[in-house]
């Protein structure tokens, strides 16, 4: 019988949306058949909390879930000493989520210091500065479920991943949300007169999409295999960045009416000459509806 | 004696007391809260409809439409299509229905001597997540219900992969969960007909027969359901006597010394939300039926919860029949947020039962932000003078493993509950 890696799934301050979304991914008859949960929040494991906590069961991944406090407690104990325990005997530790990674939603959600494993927003942090070659990131409000089986097939098969700075492999996050976004021809051209409820339009300037300046792969590794958020007309919330959630999210902050958040590596005086260039032309298929009569 | 029940979405502690080998009372404890409202307090109020679907993984989508329909109800004369509104029962139809198929599968299944059914929970539930997607982009934790409608715009072919999912998901239970056809299944009006079919769900209403547990799980016998659309209707039922005046007015919530959960009561009394709630106030015939020969027991319990899948999967059809793709996805509102000073609440059916929000903006600023959750109606604690709806059923039972399978046919969800 083949040896299973074993993963420990320790859900910290978190809405489980992490776990929901793991459950879509497509092929989980084999990755069960690959990978042997000592602990899950949905999926039954041999071991329970109470032993998990208690014990020092053998396990290869440990997966975090939520944002860390020390003043939060699973089963009685501190999230912090499971994973001080766990972070020891493990390979690898994987970061699941914006909240585990970055603090996230819950980073406000009044537990003393309550951040991500090694981040609160872009701050690095000194506890656990010692696992930080462990750690692999993988940022999203939630993760997507190819993002996080692949991910793990990748530590598996002891394949070397290349990391941004902050820990997130560059596979999946050298990209921005923008890339593969169906309305990309609407923001190339700068045509900016977007509503909600249209096929047509790019939310870059006026609705708040932070596509542009956001790091991740929503748009190339489709969601539920069906769509992203962009492509049905809904903003990018830069759910994947440290600083998500900002505020006032539908809406593009913007000072002498350039967006204040540019597209990464773009500075204000390419984006400038761009946007000039674009505005001389008037492209009549963009200015009207894509399916036009 | 207390026993830690997990992979509730956290965890709960219960505090069994017995008397004569019977429990006669169970304390019940959450353990911890992430305090959302206090999170949303200041936050520019569309904001909420991206915080609020992260209130949880698994029916954050009922908190995005309660959101935007509180966000809604705090404006004169805000217009929205019925394109808009249907499009939003429809996805919010699909979260319940993945719901369902994981309670069942994941939770109930094994009970029963049977193995945790995991890839029966995905495959229907990836389904319906298509489906959401398809009008949302992602699910979990979309967010594309806005105030004026909805941000998609659907086309024919949307339609017909939509349709696709739904019909793929009808199958499903057609070959797994009751082995009949669904046309039938619908049409049936006898609780133990049921026990005639083969599939999983007859399986385990026969073991709940066999083991003698027909009469367990019994509570108030009083159902409310407040969210009201074009399938659920808004009411409550007590000992199958309906009525549909009910005020969201004397709904109260009590805070309590040794649990984050409060307790919510209506004119001071407990009462039970949910499938089985809101199949006694719909007077849906087969459930009506159970109760008739069950009362508010697992067996009714249970039984209502998955029949409301075949329900809502047919009832999607009918929604996306009756689509006019001409009318507009999204008609934007009026007056800018920014220059409200407004409340609002909404109320919605999700997974579990009656969801409410209530809201209270400033300038288009969130100033007070509450939400009451369908498992604070079933789940919290109350006293051994005015026990909660699950303690009531857990009460009597001798066995701390039927009491926790009791428990958990509430579908319970630690993280909704405190919130």
């Amino acid at each position: 019988m083949k040896t299973k890696m074993k993963i420990l799934w320790l859900s910290a301050i978190s809405c489980n949306g992490n776990t929901h979304s793991f459950l879509n991914y497509p092929y989980m008859e084999q990755f069960l058949d690959d990978f042997e949960f000592i602990y899950h929040p949905v999926i039954d494991s041999k071991y329970l909390l109470q032993d998990i906590v208690s014990k020092q069961i053998a396990c290869d991944i440990l997966l975090i879930e939520g944002a860390i406090s020390k003043e939060y407690k699973r089963a009685d104990v501190s999230i912090v000493e499971i994973i001080e325990k766990y972070s020891k005997i493990v390979q690898k530790i994987v970061t699941v989520g914006t909240c585990a990674t970055f603090g996230g939603i819950f980073r406000e959600s009044g537990y003393e210091n309550a951040s991500g494993l090694h981040f609160y927003q872009e701050k690095k942090l000194e506890d656990f500065k010692y696992l930080l070659d462990k750690t692999i990131s993988l940022s999203g409000c939630p993760i997507h479920p190819e993002i996080l089986a692949n991910t793990l097939y990748a530590i598996k098969k002891s394949a070397t991943l290349r990391l941004d700075n902050f820990l997130r492999p560059k596979e999946f996050y050298a990209y921005t949300v923008h890339n593969g976004c169906t309305r990309n021809e609407y923001f190339e051209y700068k045509v900016d007169n977007h509503k909600f409820g249209e096929l047509e339009g790019c939310m870059y300037y006026e609705h708040g999409c932070q596509a542009p300046f956001t790091h991740g792969s929503c748009n190339k590794i489709l969601w539920n295999e069906v769509s992203s958020k962009t492509r049905v007309g809904l903003p990018c919330m830069g759910c994947t960045e440290p600083s998500f959630p900002r505020q006032n999210l539908f809406s593009t902050k913007k000072n002498m009416s350039i967006p204040e958040s540019l597209p990464v590596g773009v500075n204000k005086r390419v984006y400038l000459t761009l946007a000039g260039i674009t505005k001389a032309f008037k492209i009549d298929r963009l200015e009207k509806k894509l399916f036009d009569d | 004696m207390i026993k830690l029940i997990e992979k509730i979405e956290g965890e709960a502690k219960l505090n069994f007391n017995f008397k004569d080998g019977k429990i006669d009372f169970v304390d019940v404890e959450f353990m911890s809260t992430r305090n959302i409202e206090n999170i949303l307090r200041g936050k520019r109020a569309f904001d909420a409809l991206v915080i609020n679907p992260r209130v949880c993984g698994i029916c954050g989508h009922a908190h995005l439409i309660a959101t935007v329909q509180a966000l809604e109800s705090c404006y004169d004369n805000l217009q929205l299509s019925n394109k808009a509104k249907a499009i939003r029962e429809l996805t919010l139809n699909f979260e319940l229905i993945q719901n369902h198929f994981k309670w069942f599968y994941l939770t109930m299944l094994p009970f029963f001597g049977y193995k945790q059914q995991i890839l029966k929970a995905t495959y229907p539930t990836q389904l319906m997540s298509k489906a959401i997607a398809v009008f949302g982009g992602q699910y979990p934790h979309t967010s594309y219900a806005v105030v004026g409608g909805v941000v998609c715009e659907i086309t024919q072919m949307d339609i017909i992969k939509i349709e696709s999912y739904i019909s793929q998901t009808l199958k499903f239970v057609e070959e797994n969960l009751i082995k009949i056809d669904s046309k039938t299944l619908l049409a049936c009006k006898d609780a133990d007909a049921l026990l005639e079919f083969s599939g999983d769900l007859p399986d385990i209403l026969r073991e709940i027969k066999k083991r003698d547990m027909i009469n367990h799980a019994k509570s108030y016998d009083r159902f409310i359901a407040f969210g009201e659309n074009s399938f659920f209707k808004k009411g409550k039922s007590l000992k199958r006597k309906v009525s549909h005046s009910i005020s969201l007015k004397d709904v109260k919530e009590t805070e309590m010394p040794t649990s984050f959960a409060k307790n919510v009561s209506y004119k001071e009394k407990y009462y039970e939300v949910g499938p089985l709630a809101r199949a006694m106030v719909n007077k849906t015939a087969l459930i009506v039926d159970a109760h008739k020969k069950y009362d508010d027991s697992l067996y009714s319990r249970i039984l209502a919860r998955a029949y409301e899948i075949t329900e809502l999967l047919n009832y999607s059809k009918t929604l996306i029949k009756n689509l006019d793709l001409a009318e507009p996805s999204y008609i934007e509102p009026q007056l800018d947020i920014s220059k409200l000073t407004s409340s609002g609440y909404s109320a919605v059916e999700a997974a579990r039962g009656t969801l409410i929000h209530k809201v209270e903006i400033e300038k288009g600023i969130i100033k007070n932000y509450e939400i009451i959750t369908p498992t604070q109606w079933n789940l919290s604690g109350g006293t051994r003078e005015k026990l909660g709806v699950s303690q009531k059923a857990m009460v009597g039972l001798s066995d701390i493993k039927i009491a926790e399978l009791v428990f958990k046919s509430f579908d319970v969800c630690s993280i909704c509950t405190t919130h």
